[in-house]
């Protein structure tokens, strides 16, 4: 931050040091200048997924149980379709960090490779700037994929006709906790069948002598 | 000019004659009625001859003798953003804080040598304070010291509520980014309870940068105080330090300031640490360190491997 900033008193600048660049405007005789910009997806992405990191927590009471630490991640604009993405998301939803991943590496979908990616970035991301102690200390609390922006393309039927071809893309979040994953109770047919008969049971005629 | 009008022209008359009657073809075949160029397609631009602009627009310097050579002046186009540089980059001529500092109580004859010495302070120093007070007559060392211990407690309260602005004003450019960094999402809860010793100038140093009448001066002051600090991660654990248990701290501050500038602002440069200085305290959580690079084959034993500590080095921050 070596701009000048107006301070209490208000700063002279006393050393200025100038940067100066030839450059010709009237006609173009230099090379097309290798402008490194970063291309990515258009600016009207809804970014709130990433400013989820952002958040910040005030001080627990030394009485509070541990709030445990967060971590969401995504990938815009990956060359696959949102539906077949959604069944590797709902695969690994649920399931420890490393049991994630050893799914995804064995899985032959194009999809899982993307996702492994982006679920060791999250770890990665996790362990160095987000304070998590073990990086297999993580789960998959929250895994989705929704819509990106499509291309459109002619596709050629027969007879002259022509449709819309869509060249789709996806985009795909992860949330990663700290913790060992929640037990999902896993209710056995037997259960659901007592408790079919518990609630016949409990039938009552109301407002009955 | 004509001929090779007419042939260019040849079969946008053959064109004309296919959609004239049978009647007028025959007529006409030989003497077609003139073309009329449309205006919209006129070139309005107006290239000099010597320029050729139709050719690929890649830097030739041929191009440029042409122009040149054509007459064609092109004035150079500064793009120019200049830059105000308020603070050195870094320590002049650090001060090396003798070992043993703090370490010895006041009343043993050590720690009296030890005193005095800190009082008379290095020749160069005398010359430094010297110059700084003929740029700023109300300098003196004593007075100096309770202010820098002033501003020392002022900035870290503005770090703690980060107050950017006034931050900026009491810390110099060079310092605020090594304050800052990391802290953005983090909660910080520091307080200074007391001071143990009064604070001291111990050195000054009036380095001129770049050009020869660009004096700034840096002054060190040390500091025995009690503080308490502690750091909460974006969830609000603890990540380091207790708000409770206070700590002796031992710091030798340097501040600032740009004498030439009327309107400068004595401000927080850096901090020194010297080599003795006792380990920091570790984090709160475990952290991996990297292990010896391994050839393939060999196995990690871990009886033999000791952790490579890093080398006692005076450096500041």
């Amino acid at each position: 931050m070596a701009t000048s900033v107006m301070s209490r008193g208000g700063q002279i600048t006393y050393c200025t040091y100038y940067f100066t660049c030839y450059s010709c405007r009237l006609f173009a005789f230099h090379k097309p200048q290798q402008h490194f910009i970063h291309t990515s997806v258009s600016l009207d992405v809804n970014k709130n997924w990433d400013r989820k990191n952002l958040q910040v927590f005030p001080p627990q009471q030394p009485g509070e149980a541990q709030r445990p630490a967060e971590v969401h991640h995504c990938r815009r604009q990956i060359k696959y379709s949102k539906d077949k993405m959604w069944y590797l998301a709902k695969m690994i939803r649920g399931m420890t960090i490393d049991e994630a991943l050893t799914q995804l590496q064995f899985n032959d979908k194009k999809g899982a490779k993307i996702m492994k990616e982006v679920i060791l970035e999250a770890q990665e991301m996790a362990v160095r700037n987000h304070n998590v102690e073990y990086k297999s200390n993580l789960y998959v609390a929250e895994s989705f994929s929704n819509k990106g922006k499509y291309l459109k393309r002619i596709r050629y039927h027969g007879r002259g006709m022509c449709g819309v071809m869509d060249k789709v893309h996806c985009h795909y979040f992860v949330k990663l906790v700290e913790g060992p994953p929640p037990k999902v109770e896993q209710k056995t047919g037997f259960d659901q069948a007592k408790e079919y008969v518990e609630q016949l049971k409990s039938r009552t005629i109301i407002h009955s002598l | 000019m004509a001929m090779s009008m007419r042939r260019a022209l040849l079969p946008l008359y053959r064109i004309q004659c296919h959609s004239l009657k049978n009647a007028e073809a025959s007529l006409d075949v030989r003497f077609p009625l003139p073309f009329v160029v449309p205006v919209r397609t006129k070139k309005r631009f107006f290239v000099p001859p010597s320029t050729k602009i139709k050719a690929k627009m890649t830097a030739s310097q041929d191009q440029e003798a042409n122009t040149r050579a054509a007459g064609f002046v092109i004035r150079q186009e500064y793009m120019e953003r200049s830059i105000n540089i308020a603070c050195t980059a870094g320590v002049f001529d650090p001060y090396i804080p003798p070992e043993g500092d703090a370490r010895l109580s006041s009343l043993s004859r050590e720690g009296l040598k030890q005193r005095t010495q800190q009082i008379k302070q290095g020749a160069a120093s005398q010359l430094a304070i010297r110059k700084i007070k003929e740029h700023d007559p109300e300098f003196t060392a004593k007075s100096f010291a309770v202010k820098a211990q002033e501003i020392f407690v002022e900035a870290h309260d503005s770090l703690t509520q980060f107050n950017k602005e006034k931050l900026h004003s009491l810390v110099t450019e060079r310092c605020y980014p090594e304050m800052v960094r990391g802290n953005r999402y983090k909660t910080l809860r520091w307080r200074f309870v007391e001071s143990l010793e009064p604070p001291k100038v111990v050195h000054a140093r009036c380095p001129d940068m770049v050009t020869k009448g660009n004096l700034y001066g840096q002054v060190t002051v040390r500091m025995h105080s009690r503080q308490t600090l502690a750091i909460y991660d974006r969830f609000g654990r603890l990540m380091m330090g207790s708000e409770e248990e206070p700590r002796d701290v031992l710091e030798y501050l340097v501040l600032e300031r740009h004498l030439i500038n009327p309107y400068g602002m004595w401000r927080l440069h850096g901090k020194i640490v010297p080599a003795w200085a006792p380990a920091k305290e570790p984090v709160v959580k475990t952290i991996m360190i990297p292990g010896p690079e391994l050839k393939p084959g060999e196995e990690f034993e871990e009886l033999n491997y000791e952790v490579p500590k890093p080398k006692a080095v005076q450096w500041h921050k």
